[in-house]
């Protein structure tokens, strides 16, 4: 009886060996943002024509960095109930290029731009915010990364530019949108944003 | 077989100790919890892996409205908009000014002036705005705030050329600008915002910012320059030089925007809202520090 009650605590110290999360959010965030950088710096890549190579390779750490249903989930909030399956997997993909489309020209003319990853807070045992700053001559531009821990892994899913989330931003307007409008139209709308340009 | 039972309870005990509850989410983020150790739950871990790879995430039923008010409940940061048509009307408005008149003119004037020169002139404009930061650090008896204040205005006249460099930033004096003005120090008597209101060239705002608005312009030397035109032609250069710093920040805003007037006014009420709670953390702050020296000076 002993023995037996001996092996079962050493299997509970295994089971409950505690792994130390602090420092790790902030390490994943900062690791893919140098991995875009690296992109961005690399000198084979400075021609136009590499254009699309840079894209695809981008897009890449993109996947890996953000959990884009859990990104979307939050930007529909309470919305997210009224969408089909189908519908979700629509709005997951179209969203995801409405952004790509209205950033990565951005993230392209980066210039040598210094980045600061600073600070970590959890914000629970599963959640946390990662605050950094962009350094340019003319001003300091600080953009937040508020991650979630899914399995093993640390992902963004939210971004706060300038004190502004990205998550709250679209929330606000999806709901405005969904107030007066079905799903489908939502959709409609979102497809229309991403052909026009 | 009782001690199996009790290892069993205490396992279950001690692996079911910390809550995973929506509350946590919601939470105050405590600084100190950045260094404190996440214990991992490995009874709730299997559940939410199988969540994750067997069941399709686009099946998954997010009915659970816990959850959902957990994100939710996280900001919800809203402004009342009675005025909507006219605010739309206007920021159309806006929308026109800047890119038929702004930015061309902004571009032009990009070509022309070197960077460095017009950082220097954003700097000054900074400079002369010092007024109603003091007066603003003043009335909401931030004394230490009114000080760095003052101090970067007799050092950045005197030493930065008149306010056309910073010196007062920079590593030795650290000397940082306040983030504040009279919207803000309202809101520290506990003015709300009433509701969004977009005036025509100055944008979004509320009656409680307009207020800040009207005592920017009071409280700004450059406002009582003789004759009448100076004024107005001081602000012309202050606002293109300042957008030709910033070209392109409002394009990319709407790019991004499924409704761009939804999404600035969000973005507008959510930073006003962050610069309150950043100086309401910062008052706090100052409090605990003055009770400690009280406390501190008593037992002594």
């Amino acid at each position: 009886m002993k023995k037996r009650l001996a092996i079962l605590s050493i299997l509970m110290v295994f089971v409950l060996t505690v792994p130390v999360y602090a420092g790790i959010p902030l390490n994943t965030a900062q690791s893919a943002v140098n991995r875009v950088l690296e992109v961005l710096r690399d000198p084979k890549l400075k021609s136009p024509a590499a254009k699309e190579i840079k894209k695809e390779k981008l897009r890449v750490i993109y996947k890996d960095m953000f959990d884009e249903i859990e990104f979307s989930r939050r930007t529909l909030a309470r919305n997210w109930n009224k969408f089909t399956p189908a519908q979700r997997a629509e709005f997951v993909n179209l969203f995801e290029q409405v952004l790509e489309k209205a950033y990565i020209d951005k993230i392209l003319a980066y210039s040598n731009e210094k980045v600061n990853f600073y600070k970590e807070t959890m914000i629970s045992e599963n959640q946390a915010e990662i605050q950094s700053r962009i350094i340019t001559p003319s001003k300091e531009i600080p953009i937040n990364y508020r991650m979630i821990r899914k399995g093993n892994q640390w992902k963004t899913y939210d971004v706060v530019v300038e004190n502004v989330s990205l998550v709250q931003n679209y929330r606000t307007q999806f709901n405005d949108i969904l107030a007066s409008n079905t799903p489908e139209q939502l959709l409609e709308i979102l497809r229309k944003k991403v052909k026009t340009h | 077989m009782k001690s199996y039972l009790l290892s069993i309870f205490l396992f279950i005990f001690l692996a079911g100790g910390p809550v995973y509850g929506s509350d946590s989410i919601a939470a105050p983020a405590n600084t100190k919890a950045s260094q404190a150790v996440a214990v991992a739950d490995e009874v709730n871990e299997p559940a939410a892996e199988t969540a994750d790879t067997t069941a399709d995430p686009f099946e998954e039923e997010y009915q659970n409205g816990e959850y959902a008010d957990a994100i939710t409940k996280e900001e919800k940061v809203e402004i009342a908009d009675p005025l909507e048509p006219f605010n739309r009307a206007m920021f159309q408005f806006n929308d026109k000014l800047y890119f038929w008149m702004l930015k061309p003119v902004a571009q032009g004037y990009k070509e022309v002036v070197p960077e460095p020169a017009r950082i220097s002139v954003k700097n000054f404009f900074t400079n002369l705005g010092f007024p109603i930061r003091f007066l603003s650090c003043l009335l909401q008896a931030d004394f230490s705030g009114a000080a760095t204040e003052a101090g970067r205005f007799g050092v950045n006249t005197i030493w930065g050329i008149g306010g056309l460099m910073d010196p007062a930033s920079s590593k030795e004096l650290d000397l940082k600008m306040q983030d504040t003005d009279l919207g803000l120090t309202l809101a520290s008597y506990g003015v709300g915002h009433g509701f969004y209101l977009v005036w025509p060239v100055f944008g979004p705002s509320s009656p409680r910012d307009t207020i800040d608005l009207a005592g920017k312009y009071f409280l700004n030397p450059l406002s009582y320059i003789t004759p009448w035109y100076y004024p107005t032609g001081t602000k012309v250069v202050e606002v293109v030089n300042r957008t030709s710093l910033s070209i392109g920040d409002y394009e990319s805003l709407k790019e991004a925007a499924i409704d761009p007037y939804v999404a600035m006014r969000d973005a507008y009420i959510q930073y006003r809202k962050k610069q309150i709670k950043r100086k309401n953390n910062k008052a706090g702050a100052a409090g605990v520090q003055l009770e400690q020296n009280l406390t501190k000076s008593g037992a002594n």
